[in-house]
């Protein structure tokens, strides 16, 4: 379980990224963060592993207080956080193989991993989540020769190698066409629906959120201004979290052709 | 499209035509004092060049055969030394251009303090290094190869910091994420990002050493320039013409080599 209590971010410059937030994500919820760029999305979901730190409150991950872990539980922390990110962020020059056992890098000692030792559990392990995500017959192709949406499935499989309790998703299909982009929100659903893996994803289109998601929170200039199951969503729901009417470019549409 | 206006560009402010033209006067004279300060008798010079011409220059022509055996044995010390000396550059430049790379050092500190020690190896020209380990170590090919690996050293950690500093961190950031140390990361996420221009820089400076250590020699420090001033000081140009046949090929071949494996690499 994830908790937010009065959590506040002021960057060094002085934007306040988070203000007081208070949210509490239990196990095996699928949810979807939506809001403007620059609504504190990213802040949000960065600061549950850390990658930015919250400048007040605290931030419960599994009744622990995470707010002042350091390097050594920190890591520990982020083994069992994963993370999708836009840009897929995989090594380019490596192959796809390589590329999802470093998922297992925060369970494997640090010569075992320098030297390649893997146990025969984690390559099976990686192979598998490859199968997962349908892209196992790219095995030993360079990352750079996939295309986005393989690059995306890829980092899916990572993140599954890596055991997750939670999965947190930056964005993970703003850099893909629509019915890619469809693709890879079902591939998310189903590892949260098998694996009972909590997911939290960060999405700025407003019928993937409604498609996808179990519950939304909505975001704008860094407070939370909605938080519900999606059931309860409507297009006027998205026109008060986005404080303008709902435009074209906010729909990803294409999901008919998945 | 005949009808294409422009807005007009902005004026030039008198202080900036003042300064042109200032610069402009600033160089010429320059120039001038150069010239005229370094005193060349322009006639003798001509004279000397057109007397000696047909004595020398044919002759260069006319390579020596019979000196090929040492000239071509010269030659391939020269080789070794460029080998040796760059590929201990290759290794030493790689710690001081991770301390040297500000994304790797966390701060600008220290990744200041390595630039300056790049920067003041970089400072020594070859000639100069070379006189020191002629002192140094004698007058061998063992003082050439110090002088390659330290001059290289500084230049060839100067490209790979810059070469770090342009990986992409995103990917850093992907594996901080994912609980990895530093050293995992280092391995997993830089390592396989930069060996492609690392090694691709490594042969270019290789054929840049290759040029280098064949001047070394003039101070004593081995290779074909002991020869080169041999032939000089006996005035055997013949000699001098199968020198520089040797260096021509040796260099053409090293150059076009060096460039097909550095296409395949990166």
């Amino acid at each position: 379980m994830i908790e937010f209590k009065d959590v506040g971010l002021v960057y060094p410059n002085g934007t306040e990224g988070l203000k007081n937030i208070n949210v509490k994500i239990n196990e095996g919820e699928f949810v979807v963060i939506v809001g403007l760029s620059g609504a504190g999305k990213s802040t949000f979901i960065r600061s549950i592993n850390r990658l930015v730190t919250p400048t007040s409150g605290s931030l419960l991950v599994d009744g622990e207080d995470i707010l002042n872990y350091h390097s050594g539980n920190l890591r520990k922390l982020r083994t069992k956080v994963g993370m999708i990110f836009q840009n897929y962020n995989l090594v380019k020059r490596s192959n796809v193989f390589k590329n999802v056992l470093a998922g297992r890098l925060g369970h494997t000692g640090t010569l075992r991993s320098i030297l390649n030792l893997y146990s025969k559990e984690d390559k099976s392990l990686a192979y598998e989540s490859l199968n997962r995500v349908n892209i196992a017959e790219k095995l030993y192709n360079r990352a750079d020769e996939l295309s986005g949406g393989q690059q995306q499935r890829v980092s899916i499989a990572r993140v599954l190698t890596q055991k997750p309790k939670y999965i947190l998703a930056d964005e993970p299909v703003a850099s893909l066409d629509p019915p890619t982009s469809h693709q890879v929100m079902t591939y998310l659903k189903k590892i949260n629906k098998e694996d009972k893996i909590t997911t939290i994803v960060n999405l700025h289109f407003i019928d993937m959120a409604m498609e996808y998601a179990d519950r939304i929170i909505g975001m704008r200039a860094g407070e939370v201004v909605f938080d519900g199951p999606a059931s309860e969503v409507t297009e006027k729901t998205f026109e008060e979290i986005y404080g303008r009417s709902i435009r074209e470019d906010d729909l990803r549409g294409g999901a008919d052709e998945s | 499209m005949e009808n294409l206006q422009l807005p007009p560009k902005p004026e030039k402010s008198l202080f900036k035509k003042i300064r042109a033209i200032f610069i402009t006067l600033l160089v010429i004279a320059m120039y001038v004092w150069t010239f005229v300060g370094i005193d060349i008798d322009w006639g003798r010079a001509i004279e000397r060049s057109i007397s000696n011409f047909h004595r020398v220059v044919p002759k260069l022509f006319s390579p020596d055969w019979a000196a090929a055996g040492d000239v071509g044995l010269a030659m391939l010390e020269t080789v070794f030394i460029a080998f040796a000396g760059s590929l201990m550059a290759a290794v030493l430049a790689v710690p001081l251009s991770f301390l040297a790379a500000q994304n790797m050092m966390g701060g600008k500190v220290v990744s200041t303090i390595g630039k300056w020690i790049l920067s003041a190896i970089r400072a020594f020209p070859d000639l100069i290094l070379a006189i020191l380990f002629v002192v140094a170590v004698g007058p061998n090919a063992f003082a050439g190869v110090l002088a390659i690996a330290i001059g290289s050293t500084g230049m060839l950690g100067k490209m790979f910091s810059e070469i770090i500093e342009s990986i992409d961190m995103d990917v850093v950031q992907a594996m901080e994420a994912n609980g990895a140390n530093k050293i995992q990361i280092l391995f997993y996420g830089v390592i396989p990002q930069i060996t492609p221009e690392f090694l691709s820089y490594a042969i270019y400076r290789f054929e840049v050493d290759i040029r280098a250590s064949s001047i070394l020699g003039i101070v004593g420090a081995g290779g074909i320039g002991t020869m080169i001033v041999f032939a000089s000081s006996n005035r055997n140009w013949n000699e001098m013409g199968m020198i520089l046949l040797a260096i021509i090929i040796v260099v053409t071949v090293i150059d076009f080599a060096s460039a097909r494996i550095r296409r395949k690499i990166v």
